[in-house]
């Protein structure tokens, strides 16, 4: 190599001298770059793993003290006494609903009256308030205060008069009497108008002769209630035993684990006095092993106790329930009775099988790490921070999630994927240009903005929609919860639809223009090219937009925080398609409500981690799939 | 003009032909013969292949590209009138392109994609159309025993020769070819053009291509094109030994500047 074309040593730049050229510099800057995020994605994934993993040891832990302190044992009289005091209480419904509806028309007339009076109150009591006052105050009353006050009094009685609400229900001479009585009422006068009395009285009469007829059903409810104080008496005496006993476990944990920690303090100290002093603390704080066998024992005593109150229980609600009528004259009392017609079958039945139960049931039957696994993916409750017992159950939330989704995708999907074809295949330029800026532009609303508009405008909206009698043979309308799974699918909706609108609409883009052209030259109109041609060969691109979406559906936690109702509860799915008009919680939205008030390191705060591993995974999966998809495309 | 033997297939009177305000095509006047093979020639756009495409009207695709002026009877028949269904049109009008375009089905699907665009059910008859169309283009041996593999598994050669039998299925009376071979290798070129020859017989074949020998071996006349006009038009026996313009001459010589 001739030396000229080689430059020496002092002239290369530092990087050069080093034996890195320009380029290999460049390329390892962007190759860290690369890196980076690499790196960043298995640290997120190690540290979710690591805070995640020590759940199901530690919720395990929770269950055997479940087991052992007898909670567990408690609990199979405590569920039969929960499901008897919402039978009662649908019971106690169902007979005031039947009274109420057949007293419709009193109970219509004494709100109305009570209505206007009580408009007529508001308004005016911060005056009466003052007079009242001012008399009382003391001996010299300010006679010119009083006088000026009671003036404006009479100015504000007259405003008032004008503005009381209509009274559909009372004859126009009635309300003639009312308005009258409110006109000549003296300022300081406590007393209701004479019409207001005499309807709440029509009123009380009206139910005492609705319930002569109905005082069977009357007495059978409240024998049924009376079955339950024998049960509930004993579920509380029980309840206080066994939550002592947990609590000495529990402490007993905490000392232990102290103990652990100081002595793993006590191993890596340096100075010699200082390890003495910490050996010391921790031989001091070794923990008393709690006495659990003799509150067993005394629990145990009570078994026979317990199964002789379930069966007489048992005998006493099959007795009384079917002394139940078959058929009330109200429709709402009857949806009732209906409900608790269904009911009955389930109690007697776990009423029966109690007395097994508490005889089979042992207290020392090991917890293995599998029941904690199973208790996480199949529970049915996500009970935390409540005085008796933490579970950690999935499935109401999972379900939440999915059904959200399931909602957002039906609408997303023909909405997203039909406006990439419009769009892609018979929009005019000046239509593309217009309405592909406005779709993606719904991408760069904020979800808390979103989540504000669905609670205040969409969810209003809907409700009273779903009030209207044109709309009733909608499932599930008339809608309860304005907050409810269908709110926040809707939104969910609105927020894919930017990304299954772009991303279909690039699949359809990559297209190669030669298959358009051949199925032109065979003949083929513009909507044939289209939907024999264009969209078939985009559909694994367009599936992996759809796929794209879910993903962000899935993970989306805002909006469904606000807007979903944060229900932890399964629907109840015998409204049928109604149930997703019924508020629910999701994996999204526990994590963001609850991991900022846990305590750090705790069973719960654990259980979060594992929720967002869960999450993590579905998400992953979902994207992957779309990955397939989207390799599989023709280009 | 030269004198044709043969009643026209194709009678292009005058036309003028622009994209937008870019005139692509001066005054053309050509008269193409029924059941022979016409070859257009002439260095790139020179707007060989923009009149080709109009035969089809595959211009219509293009904003602002349109005939300014003159016109183009099929069978008699002016094919940019209004009242012309371009469906129909392309029907009995097919096209061969530079890229083979075969859609992303099976071998099978492809050939029978025109005729069940018209409207074609019965399976039968399709499977029927399919074999003579396939046979047709010389094809069938190679693939009768994997109809239903993907299409996009047949070498370029076998690719090219299935769009000649997707279009063949829908019985088109002419043939424009678009530069066909230019893509392939010289076995698979040979193909083509023994395929080119035998379909002449029951087709008018209109082939542009580059290649010149290619011209002289298929061709039964040849139109030079130059700067969007039309120098020369004869047989081209004619136009390949004796040419009557010096550009015409300058051009196949290959001595073009």
């Amino acid at each position: 190599m001739p030396p000229e074309e080689s430059p020496s040593p002092q002239n290369q730049h530092c990087f050069q001298r080093r034996g890195f050229s320009y380029d290999r510099a460049i390329k390892y800057f962007f190759a860290s770059n690369a890196g980076l995020t690499i790196v960043i994605l298995l640290l997120i994934i190690v540290f979710l793993l690591k805070e995640g993993l020590g759940f199901f040891p530690g919720y395990r832990r929770e269950l055997e003290i479940y087991r052992i302190a007898g909670l567990e044992f408690v609990d199979i009289s405590r569920r039969n006494l929960t499901a008897h005091e919402q039978l009662s209480s649908v019971l106690n419904r169902a007979y005031f609903a039947e009274i109420n509806g057949q007293c419709a028309r009193e109970l219509k007339r004494t709100r109305e009256a009570s209505a206007v009076f009580n408009s007529f109150s508001d308004q005016t009591s911060a005056t009466r308030d003052l007079i009242v006052n001012n008399q009382n105050s003391g001996l010299d009353p300010n006679s010119e205060m009083l006088a000026a006050l009671r003036k404006n009094h009479a100015i504000q009685k007259e405003k008032a008069l004008t503005s009381l609400p209509a009274t559909p229900h009372l004859t126009a001479a009635e309300r003639e009497q009312l308005l009258a009585s409110i006109r000549t009422r003296d300022a300081t006068a406590t007393d209701d108008p004479p019409l207001v009395t005499t309807l709440a009285q029509q009123y009380a009469a009206a139910q005492q002769q609705c319930a002569k007829p109905l005082a069977e059903l009357r007495t059978v409810i409240d024998s049924f209630e009376a079955a339950g104080a024998d049960l509930s008496t004993l579920v509380t005496e029980m309840t206080d035993a066994v939550t002592s006993t947990k609590e000495a476990l529990q402490n007993a944990d905490l000392l232990e684990q102290n103990r652990k920690s100081l002595l793993a303090a006590a191993a890596n100290a340096k100075d010699p006095t200082e390890r003495r002093k910490l050996l010391a603390d921790a031989h001091a704080s070794l923990a008393e092993k709690p006495d659990i066998e003799g509150p067993m024992r005394a629990l145990m005593r009570r078994q026979p106790d317990c199964s002789a109150t379930h069966t007489a229980l048992r005998h006493a609600c099959a007795d009384i329930l079917a002394r139940l009528p078959p058929s009330l004259s109200q429709s709402d009392a009857n949806r009732l009775l209906r409900a608790a017609n269904k009911a009955t079958p389930l109690l007697l039945d776990s009423l029966g099988q109690a007395p097994q139960q508490i005889t089979q049931w042992r207290h020392d039957k090991p917890v293995p790490l599998s029941d904690a696994i199973r208790s996480f993916l199949t529970g049915k409750d996500w009970v935390t921070g409540g005085a008796w017992q933490d579970f950690y159950g999935i499935l109401p939330l999972l379900i939440g999630s999915l059904m959200i989704s399931f909602v957002a995708l039906c609408l997303a999907i023909p909405a997203g994927v039909g406006a990439a074809i419009y769009i892609n295949q018979f929009a005019s330029p000046t239509e593309q240009s217009v309405v592909k800026p406005v779709i993606e532009f719904i991408a760069a609303i904020p979800s808390v903005v979103l989540g504000f508009i669905g609670i205040l405008i969409f969810g209003t909206v809907l409700r009273d929609l779903s009030q209207l009698d044109a709309l009733a043979w909608v499932p599930g309308f008339p809608i309860e919860e304005r907050l409810n799974m269908f709110t926040a699918g809707c939104l969910l909706a609105l927020m894919s639809i930017p990304t299954i609108f772009s991303l279909a609409e690039d699949a359809l883009n990559n297209v190669p223009s030669a298959y358009a052209e051949a199925s032109d030259a065979l003949g083929a109109s513009r909507i044939q090219t289209s939907f024999r041609v264009i969209i078939p060969a985009a559909f694994s691109g367009i599936l992996a937009a759809v796929l794209l979406g879910l993903g962000r559906v899935i993970g989306e936690t805002m909006v469904v925080l606000l807007v979903a109702g944060n229900r932890i509860k399964i629907p109840d799915f015998s409204a049928g398609l109604g149930s997703f008009f019924q508020p629910s919680h999701t994996l999204t939205g526990i994590i963001a409500q609850e991991l900022g008030e846990v305590p750090l390191g705790s069973v719960h705060y654990r259980a979060l981690f594992v929720v967002g591993i869960l999450l993590f995974g579905i998400v992953l999966g979902i994207n992957v799939t779309a990955h397939k998809f989207v390799s599989r495309t023709p280009n | 003009m030269p004198s044709l033997s043969q009643p026209p297939s194709i009678d292009v009177h005058d036309m003028h032909f622009s994209y937008g305000d870019a005139c692509a095509l001066k005054s053309i006047t050509l008269a193409i013969p029924e059941n022979r093979v016409t070859a257009m020639i002439g260095p790139s756009g020179c707007g060989k292949s923009t009149l080709l495409r109009c035969f089809n009207r595959m211009n219509d695709e293009i904003p602002g590209a349109r005939v300014t002026h003159g016109s183009i009877h099929i069978g008699g028949i002016e094919i940019h009138h209004p009242s012309v269904d371009v469906v129909k049109l392309r029907r009995n009008v097919g096209m061969i392109f530079q890229k083979s375009n075969p859609f992303p089905r099976s071998i099978h699907d492809n050939v029978a994609f025109g005729l069940q665009l018209h409207g074609s059910q019965n399976r039968d008859l399709i499977a029927e159309s399919v074999e003579s169309a396939l046979r047709s283009a010389a094809l069938w041996d190679e693939v009768k025993d994997r109809l239903h593999d993907s299409a996009l598994g047949l070498s370029g050669g076998q690719q090219q020769r299935l769009c000649i039998a997707r279009s063949l299925a829908v019985k088109p009376r002419i043939l424009l070819m678009d530069e066909p071979c230019s893509a392939l290798d010289p076995i698979a070129t040979a193909k083509i053009e023994d395929l080119v020859r035998t379909l002449k017989e029951q087709y008018t074949l209109i082939i542009v291509t580059h290649n010149m020998q290619q011209a002289s071996r298929i061709s039964d006349h040849t139109a030079f094109f130059y700067l969007g006009e039309l120098i020369e038009f004869s047989d081209t026996l004619k136009l390949f030994s004796n040419p009557s313009n010096p550009l015409t001459e300058n051009y196949i010589r290959g001595t073009f500047s």
